[in-house]
């Protein structure tokens, strides 16, 4: 039945079981051949879930691991997305450089955030990079570089002499990068790095007398968290081909808090499947409008309130009665399945 | 020195709705433990309603003042018991993402009923001046000014000397004595959110007076977030103090520092920011405030 672990490296080994294997094994199977059955719509969602992935693991190693609330991430995608479009248009760097350079750019910034953040923990932390997003925003838009609420234009993805121009060659590029993404995530997790930032997380002040520099540590998470976020944007802005400032606003910051939460703090899963759940709401609100659009003309007036306040009650209602996310119903699920019939 | 004059006095005018916003934010956290982030959208909810009562039902001015202030003290009331009763004691970036869902449901419920558009209050001191000392002032400001500075002589004397604001302290200071004492820990909590609505409403309302009432106003409620941290999120005269401090800084980066250009970056409205760099700055020097005490923590 139960799954033993006799040593310790079973407990820290990639995939736990064979099953984990099996199921891993169809759903990359799924993922390639899923382009040949879907619309250009519906593949256009997948490639927003894929971006919405990456960052949403970012948040969730320093959110979820180490227990540092940020409430700026959306700041982050934003600096990576333009450090990107910045290099490819003004300089004409190729994307394969522009792409970690954006990464490694929203990492230096992210550190230099964490470093005054080391004073701070939990609501002042929260606030403190809820102003630093603030300052962000306003920089992009004043500043003559990045032409603010004008927007500016992207240079589509090129590698060497192959250019990405459907939605089907974004689509594999970006999965490729999300599952990349997800298995250096877990690989940081089940390593000396993901423990020791649990241990900050857990108790900061105990794991720093257990001899985890808390300094070093927090500086990394915030570091590999907004790596992940330049990632993330750099890889938004050349699918979009255009940014606005707009693009990575407060409620961009809060979507991904959303995604971490719904999803199940601390949990790679839990990443994937919020940023899966929370990039996927305003599209299925949409679908429904589009239903009812004909028995009443005036709904898609509303639309846009409809979003906000449907997202606000999701997230009201999951946080009254299921704290720990789509991760937790997972795990019931799964519980109830392997011991089926017996209820515990 | 006569456009010194104005700009303090802009500053105070500002900054006592900024005060007004900060000391809901104070009331309530320091109560109950939670940062209120939908504090802007009570405000922006609270103008909504006195609009839709003065202008639309044409009621007199006092009457819909009156009537948004008691359904504002309603809804605040409503959501402790709904959402904040259950969440006491919860994880802080739990409590820090109900208030922000809350947020967006208040923002969406105010658009799909009254839209997105630009509206006014029907007020009876609306483009009037006043001409003091050889200086003119706007009706609305003397009234803000006077109303607010009331408000908060009346706060710091409810809190000093009726015993429902003393048990209020007592429930900050430590919810379980408070319980042990004899208090009613959970409808301290209620009366901290009815307070708190209470002066975001009001504040509202005074701020639409300055501009508009639109669903932009909201953001508001973050700018005056400074102003509580600045003052010390649990501490209602610091909250006041650092209000009008906001307020004063804001209105002179405004007018020396706004439309400034350096190399390719002009300032534009520093309005927006200002208050968000002086949250930076009490943060990094003193997290805790002016006037809040240090939390001193356990391992």
């Amino acid at each position: 039945m139960g799954t033993f672990k006799v040593n310790y490296r079973q407990d820290t080994a990639l995939f736990q079981t064979l099953w984990v294997k099996v199921w891993l094994g169809i759903l990359v199977v799924l993922l390639i051949v899923s382009p040949i059955f879907l619309s250009r719509y519906q593949i256009s969602i997948l490639n927003e879930m894929g971006i919405a992935v990456i960052g949403a693991l970012g948040l969730n190693l320093l959110t979820g691991f180490t227990g540092q609330i940020s409430l700026c991430h959306g700041s982050f995608l934003a600096i990576g997305a333009y450090t990107s479009a910045l290099l490819t248009s003004k300089l004409g760097i190729p994307f394969w450089l522009s792409f970690p350079l954006s990464g490694l750019m929203a990492a230096a910034l992210g550190m230099i955030v964490a470093v005054p953040s080391l004073r701070l923990k939990g609501l002042y932390l929260a606030l403190g990079t809820l102003a630093f997003g603030f300052i962000v925003e306003y920089v992009i838009f004043h500043w003559g570089l990045t032409k603010g609420d004008m927007g500016m234009a992207v240079r589509r993805i090129s590698i060497y002499k192959f250019a990405f121009r459907t939605e089907k060659q974004h689509f594999y590029l970006i999965t490729g990068f999300a599952a990349i993404a997800v298995i250096s995530a877990k690989n940081i997790a089940r390593s000396k790095i993901g423990r020791s930032f649990v241990a900050i997380r857990d108790r900061d002040i105990a794991a720093e007398a257990m001899g985890i520099p808390l300094a070093k540590y927090k500086v990394m998470a915030f570091a590999v968290s907004s790596f992940y976020a330049g990632v993330a944007g750099c890889l938004m802005a050349h699918y979009q081909k255009w940014i606005v400032p707009g693009n990575f606003d407060l409620s961009v910051s809060i979507a991904y808090i959303a995604m971490i939460i719904m999803g199940g703090l601390g949990t790679i899963l839990g990443s994937v499947l919020g940023a899966i759940l929370i990039t996927g709401i305003p599209h299925g609100i949409v679908y429904l409008v589009d239903i009812f659009k004909e028995s009443y003309p005036g709904l898609s007036g509303f639309i846009v309130d409809f979003k906000l306040g449907l997202f606000g009650l999701v997230i009201v209602l999951a946080l009254l009665f299921e704290p720990k996310g789509l991760f937790g119903i997972y795990w019931r699920a799964k519980i109830y399945f392997k011991t089926w019939p017996f209820k515990y | 020195m006569e456009k010194i004059i104005e700009i303090v006095f802009s500053g105070f005018y500002t900054g006592a709705i900024y005060a007004l916003i900060a000391l809901g934010f104070v009331l309530i956290f320091k109560s109950t433990g939670i940062l209120n982030f939908a504090q802007g959208e009570l405000c922006m909810i609270g103008a909504f309603i006195c609009y839709n009562f003065a202008t639309l039902f044409n009621w007199p001015y006092l009457l819909s003042f009156m009537t948004a202030v008691a359904i504002g003290v309603l809804v605040g009331v409503l959501i402790d018991i709904l959402i904040f009763r259950r969440m006491v004691g919860e994880p802080i970036y739990s409590t820090i993402m109900m208030t922000i869902g809350l947020a967006s449901i208040l923002t969406s419920v105010t658009g799909l009923i009254w839209g997105h558009d630009f509206f006014s209050i029907r007020s009876p001191f609306m483009g009037r001046t006043t001409a003091l000392a050889g200086m003119v002032f706007s009706r609305a400001a003397l009234w803000t000014l006077g109303v607010s500075i009331v408000l908060f002589a009346l706060f710091i004397l409810f809190f000093r000397k009726a015993r429902l604001g003393v048990a209020l302290r007592g429930t900050a200071e430590d919810a379980d004595a408070a319980g042990l004492m004899g208090i009613n820990v959970k409808k301290m909590h209620m009366v901290a959110w009815a307070l708190g609505s209470f002066v975001a409403v009001v504040a509202g309302i005074f701020l639409a007076e300055q501009s508009f009432v639109y669903s932009g106003m909201r953001h508001t409620g973050i700018k005056a977030m400074s102003a509580a941290i600045l003052g010390g999120l649990d501490s209602i005269g610091g909250a006041i103090i650092g209000g009008f401090v906001v307020g004063i800084v804001e209105s002179f980066a405004a007018s020396y520092l706004s439309g400034l250009e350096i190399g390719s970056f002009h300032f534009g409205d520093v309005k927006d920011v200002i208050a968000f760099a002086i949250m930076i700055v009490v943060l990094m020097i003193r997290p805790y405030g002016i006037f809040g005490k240090e939390k001193v923590e356990r391992v």
